[in-house]
């Protein structure tokens, strides 16, 4: 079920009258339940894959927590996250090692005669596997109680908004919530209903309308100038931070409204200064959990300098892989990576702030110009459909000043920048003077519900209503 | 405490709904304005097939309908009226449509349908641009179906007033602001002036067979519900017994379908065809009067005006000759 289709606005509706008049003992039931429709919706049998590895959790939580012996207490963590990162490497990762497999087999002569899967992913799966993994670290690491209640524990699993695709939650932010008492609360369902709207309108408005040119550009790799892949590639890093933080707003939102308090995953990455910031303002559920489960434990940043640069470069290479079982990932989390390293190494030649305000504010925007190009030169391998491809786009960039293609009509090409120009008038605001022109919430009702009634008025007039799913659900 | 909370959420929400309802009728009403209004442009035109047009004879289909098809020369050539309801990025079902909404108003003399294979292929596209038709639809129930193909709650979204206007606004704007920068058509015929370069051919053909390459391994499976609209069309015109011409009008390339991988479609139009007494299939694809004449083309897919009118031409001289139409 996806969040921008009439059948989540009805089950959501229903949802959150029976968890507002159900009594608040029975208030996980239904969510429980809500969520493994909401999850049975794509594939129903892999509820089963789900249910496999929340019993393997839970159980290595309770064991783990009990257990005194230090190496048995290993064993079950090693058990459990074995347990995960297996099945994410069965239904992710298996027809790709065997891809990698056949293509060394074919230079020498050999046949491999390990079959390919034909089965789909199942949805959401390095998303939830994320956070059942952390769970159990946390209980290892004692900064989390085993959770006794097993229908809580599969909840904290399965919570539908933020099921397939994030944020990618810590038990000791949102386990404690599925126990609390929540009563209706006006502001916070106001606030998660207008959260949801401005979701829907990255989605709708921004994400899907960009998606028409980016798709028609990188799915004809060949047949376009330099001019058409720089301002498809530029579309298409707007139109990934609207699709996914659209999710994310929307996700955060409809838990907001039943009084769930879920982690920031976006801080308008856009306007970030260097690659560093970058990582700190995008995905931040997943880059925090690559710092607390991958990073540190490699030693982070207080090891030798080489080996602090090959800790960061891991844990990009890592995130790449994460992202799907293809070499165009793989590209675009070492180029991260490599970022990264880099920049550590000149960070100490960096021209430190100024006291000219203007020098400061040149420096700022340049550095946030640079930023944007490197990042969306790594986007370049993020969306092509193949190594092949992204190389071509890349060739192509040589004609870069050519007459552009405008696609399916000067109309949509417009469309498209008003989205865009929309989106950064509203971030500037965010960043720059958050606490003028707060309309949403405005003490006047007249520019609070009028500025709520022009963005669904917007929404209904320049949203594409038939664009597809969420473009991290495949994650 | 929280019982009143409730009661105030609720009471807040219906108001805001209705505050909703209320400018949504009044902003859809100003977009229903501009948008009947527009004199000239493919809105303009579109408006005219499905309310007005009622020519001996109807030209449907895609771009290449609106774009080969010189209605003054049909006019002249035949001695009937003519109307030209194609439209740029449509394709079967948008013919389907049209033409069953003309046909519950008029019965021309001649139907032409200008096809091309690919519409009988795998493409959801040629559903999705069938939402251009919802301004329509409070007038033409007919219609409703056809856009129920965009997605099963597309009916209940016409609740709404302006959504009927989605993605029209810059069109709109562009038209008000500066009518004379849209092109008129002449009787829905709207010619395309550019002159495709010998360079650009070579280049083109190259690329085509370099893509044939790639695809040709891939298996060619037409659409099922494609060729239901396709036959649809031909019933609904066999149903009066009006004559049809069903044409595939000139190509740049020959043997554009063999290149396209989409064989098997081309053949289904014939077979299809020939089961309908009153219909006649002419294929302009392999003639060598357009084959490779870059000068005759505005780009890869359209004749320029200087080819479609000598296609347009050759076309009805032809018509008149058979007697397919008296």
């Amino acid at each position: 079920m996806l969040f921008n289709s009439v059948e989540f606005a009805l089950f959501y509706i229903l949802v959150t009258t029976l968890y507002f008049v159900c009594p608040y003992r029975y208030r996980w039931i239904i969510l429980l339940s809500a969520s493994c429709y909401f999850y049975m919706a794509f594939v129903p049998i892999y509820i089963l894959v789900l249910g496999f590895t929340i019993v393997i959790d839970y159980l290595a939580g309770i064991y783990i927590e009990k257990q005194q012996d230090p190496r048995k207490r290993k064993m079950l963590l090693v058990v459990s996250l074995i347990s995960n990162i297996g099945i994410l490497a069965f239904f992710k990762y298996f027809n790709f090692i065997n891809l990698n497999i056949d293509y060394i087999a074919h230079e020498f002569n050999w046949h491999n005669p390990i079959p390919y899967l034909t089965i789909l992913l199942p949805i959401g799966l390095s998303f939830h596997t994320f956070q059942a993994m952390s769970y159990t670290i946390e209980v290892y690491r004692g900064n989390q109680k085993a959770e006794k209640h097993f229908g809580i524990y599969s909840l904290y699993v399965m919570f539908y908004p933020q099921l397939v695709a994030g944020p990618i939650e810590r038990p000791q932010n949102i386990l404690y919530q599925m126990h609390t008492k929540y009563p209706f609360n006006y502001q916070l369902m106001t606030s998660g209903l207008k959260m949801m709207l401005w979701g829907f309108f990255k989605k709708l408005v921004i994400a899907d309308r960009l998606s028409i040119f980016v798709n028609s550009v990188y799915n004809n790799p060949d047949l376009h100038n330099g001019t058409t892949i720089v301002i498809a590639s530029l579309f298409f890093a707007v139109q990934i931070y609207c699709d996914f933080s659209g999710y994310t707003d929307i996700a955060i939102g409809c838990a907001k409204t039943m009084g769930f308090d879920l982690m920031k995953n976006f801080n308008r990455p856009y306007f970030a200064t260097n690659i560093q910031d970058f990582w700190r303002r995008w995905h931040i559920s997943l880059s925090t959990w690559f710092r607390d489960y991958l990073y540190i434990p490699l030693g982070g940043s207080k090891v030798s300098t080489g080996r602090r640069y090959l800790n960061l470069f891991i844990i990009f290479a890592v995130s790449g892989i994460w992202h799907g079982a293809n070499y165009t990932y793989i590209i675009w989390g070492a180029l991260h990576g490599l970022y990264s390293v880099v920049y550590v190494i000149i960070k100490p030649y960096l021209r430190k702030d100024s006291e000219n305000e203007f020098i400061n504010t040149i420096t700022r925007v340049t550095n946030t110009l640079i930023t944007i190009v490197f990042v969306t030169f790594a986007w370049i391998f993020f969306r092509a459909n193949s190594v092949t491809d992204a190389f071509t786009l890349i060739h192509n960039l040589k004609s870069f000043g050519a007459r552009p293609f405008m696609g399916d009509g000067v109309s949509n090409f417009a469309h498209s920048l008003l989205a865009i120009a929309i989106l950064f008038a509203v971030e500037y605001k965010m960043e720059f003077i958050p606490k003028r022109f707060n309309w949403f919430t405005s003490r006047n009702i007249v520019v609070r519900w009028g500025s709520i009634a022009l963005t669904v008025f917007l929404l209904l007039i320049l949203g594409v209503f038939n664009g597809g799913q969420f473009i991290y659900f495949q994650f | 405490m929280r019982q009143r909370l409730v009661i105030k959420f609720l009471f807040r929400f219906i108001a805001f709904c209705i505050v909703l309802f209320v400018l949504d009728r009044i902003i859809g009403y100003g977009f229903k304005t501009a948008y009947f209004n527009q004199k000239v442009g493919q809105f303009s035109q579109t408006t005219y097939a499905v309310d007005s047009a009622r020519a001996d004879v109807m030209v449907f289909g895609s771009s290449r309908a609106v774009r080969h098809y010189s209605t003054t020369v049909i006019s002249k050539e035949l001695g009937l009226s003519c109307y030209n309801s194609g439209r740029d990025g449509q394709m079967i079902p948008y013919s389907a449509a049209l033409e069953e909404v003309s046909l519950n108003r008029h019965k021309p003399k001649l139907i032409i349908l200008d096809i091309n294979p690919w519409e009988l292929a795998n493409n959801p596209s040629k559903y999705e641009k069938l939402t251009i038709l919802q301004p329509y639809c409070d007038e033409h129930k007919e219609l409703i179906p056809y856009i129920s193909e965009v997605s099963a709650f597309e009916r209940y979204k016409l609740i709404s007033k302006v959504y009927p206007y989605n993605s029209s606004i810059f069109i709109l704007a562009t038209n008000a602001l500066f009518p004379k920068s849209v092109k008129k058509d002449t009787a829905g015929y709207l010619p395309l002036e550019g002159v495709m370069t010998p360079a650009y051919l070579t280049e083109y053909t190259a690329r085509m067979k370099a893509r044939y390459e790639r695809i040709k391994v891939n298996k060619e499976v037409p659409e099922e519900k494609g060729i239901a609209y396709f036959k649809k069309f031909l019933d609904n015109a066999a149903k009066f017994n009006i004559k049809t011409v069903v044409v595939i009008s000139p190509t740049i390339l020959k043997e554009p379908f063999y290149l396209d991988n989409q064989t098997v479609e081309k053949q289904l139009v014939v077979d299809i065809t020939k089961k309908y007494p009153n219909v006649t299939f002419l294929d302009y694809s392999s003639d060598a009067r357009f084959n490779g004449q870059p000068q005759k083309f505005s780009d890869e897919f359209h004749l320029n005006r200087y080819g479609a009118e000598e296609f347009s031409t050759g076309f009805a001289r032809y018509l008149k000759a058979n007697r397919v139409v008296e």
